[in-house]
């Protein structure tokens, strides 16, 4: 990943510069202390919600990835604009790698709130809402990933094509959003972000280190994606010259 | 302004050619309404709850199809590629094909209004029906106008392109249903739809012409 490293320097952002070197001991450690707290926090220190029961503690995965969901496809969205301006094949692969962690986050979110919806509306899916856009925003993101895999990794034309779909998938998300919601709506209000939260301290500590715990894998799962991305990208690109001097 | 008349002028031509494309998609039209009739048993029941919902899908997939032939024959005959390298600029091409399939879908979308009017005994010949069908039709055809003109190999794009666009047209076929249910009055609904359609179509539009360059490079 050495052109994050170029741009960084460029930016005369040295300061981060040891963070970044460091970065395959630190995002690996880090995210396996705050996951382990995250599990000890909800599973232990966090209270028993008075009528949803145990289920509740699903809220301390499934919150924190359905928003870090919406990071990582933001993350698509941007590369994919940048490379669309520049280009450069760099920036495809972390919007691939961002996308796949994204699509799995997703699936992860839908699964959990499954499982969690069960005991609580009688029913494992509902089209409600947040789930139907969560929904939508899962196969906008899964066509993504299908028209960029048509392509190898240094296919230009896939990966334009696919930072197309990326960038007005993510444009599409408010609209998604309005539509649905005023279609229907059955899903408990936000209640992590009201100006008062309704949620006990206790419950809103342990919330907030699964939040830290969930951005620091999906930063780890998206830097090793977009890192095999690049070698691919760069394995690719010596095969191509390889061939031309042998011809 | 002269190379999009132009543009569309052989797009047109093309279309009239090609007969069996736009008449399969006519015909294909009919036969969805008819698959529906059938499928939901609207001779024997209330149909006007559902015939929002049928008139949309039927346009959605109907011009889908409409839409995707506009670049798949110049896709293979090379065409394409010679009007991206000519001087004409990229938005005169997009808004030539836009308004070939704007056209193009109109015909199709009149044939079905007056079909679904005749079969259902609804008068869909409704003002505010027609004004919703026409803001959801420029952000339909926008969008699928500039996702069709991705090249791919012929196996893959009768599959791929709708798994790509039909995600991407949920609010607008949301939308469109509802304003559509709310102007034939089988629903009350106190949601703007109409001013939704028309923001969809502003954004798909937009989009589209700003991405549009980006697709094919010179």
């Amino acid at each position: 990943m050495n052109f994050i490293k170029i741009t960084i320097f460029k930016l005369n952002y040295s300061v981060f510069l040891p963070l970044w070197n460091s970065r395959w001991i630190v995002l690996p450690v880090m995210t396996s202390i705050f996951i382990m707290a995250m599990i000890i926090g909800s599973v232990l220190a966090a209270p028993r919600e008075v009528i949803e029961g145990d289920v509740q503690r699903l809220m301390y995965i499934h919150v924190p990835s359905a928003i870090i969901s919406y990071f990582a496809f933001g993350i698509t969205a941007v590369s994919s604009a940048i490379f669309l301006i520049n280009g450069k094949m760099r920036w495809d692969a972390i919007a691939r790698a961002s996308a796949g962690v994204g699509v799995l986050l997703t699936i992860f979110v839908l699964s959990t709130g499954a499982i969690w919806g069960k005991p609580i509306w009688g029913i494992y899916w509902t089209w409600d809402a947040r789930l139907t856009s969560t929904l939508v925003l899962l196969l906008i993101y899964c066509s993504y990933l299908l028209v960029r895999n048509l392509g190898n990794a240094n296919d230009t034309k896939a990966a334009r094509y696919a930072s197309i779909v990326g960038l007005i998938g993510y444009l599409d998300i408010p609209l998604i959003h309005f539509s649905v919601d005023w279609w229907r709506t059955l899903h408990p209000q936000r209640i992590v972000f009201d100006i008062r939260p309704s949620l006990p301290t206790e419950m809103l500590i342990v919330l907030a280190i699964a939040f830290l715990a969930i951005f620091l894998l999906v930063l780890w799962l998206i830097l090793l994606s977009a890192t095999t991305e690049y070698l691919h990208q760069q394995i690719g690109k010596l095969s191509g010259d390889l061939e031309q001097m042998e011809n | 302004m002269r190379t999009t008349i132009i543009v569309l002028e052989k797009d047109l031509r093309i279309a009239w050619r090609d007969k069996a494309g736009w008449l399969s998609s006519l015909i294909f039209s009919a036969i969805l309404i008819f698959i529906y009739a059938f499928a939901f048993d609207l001779a024997g029941t209330n149909s006007e709850p559902l015939l929002p919902g049928i008139l949309w899908t039927t346009f959605l997939f109907s011009g889908i199809i409409t839409c995707n032939q506009s670049f798949q024959q110049e896709s293979v005959t090379g065409t394409l590629d010679a009007m991206i390298a000519s001087p004409i600029s990229q938005t005169s091409i997009f808004f030539g094909k836009f308004f070939c399939n704007l056209i193009s879908l109109s015909i199709i979308q009149f044939m079905i209004i007056v079909l679904g009017t005749i079969m259902f005994q609804v008068n869909l010949i409704n003002i505010e029906v027609i004004l919703a069908i026409f803001l959801g039709t420029i952000g339909f055809v926008s969008l699928v106008t500039l996702l069709s003109a991705f090249e791919y190999r012929e196996r893959f794009r009768a599959v791929l392109l709708p798994v790509i666009e039909l995600p991407l047209l949920i609010p607008l076929l949301l939308a469109g249903v509802q304003a559509s249910s709310s102007a034939l009055e089988i629903s009350n609904t106190s949601s703007p739809w109409l001013i939704f359609l028309g923001i969809f179509s502003l954004w798909g539009f937009l989009g589209s012409i700003l991405l549009f360059p980006l697709v094919n490079e010179k």
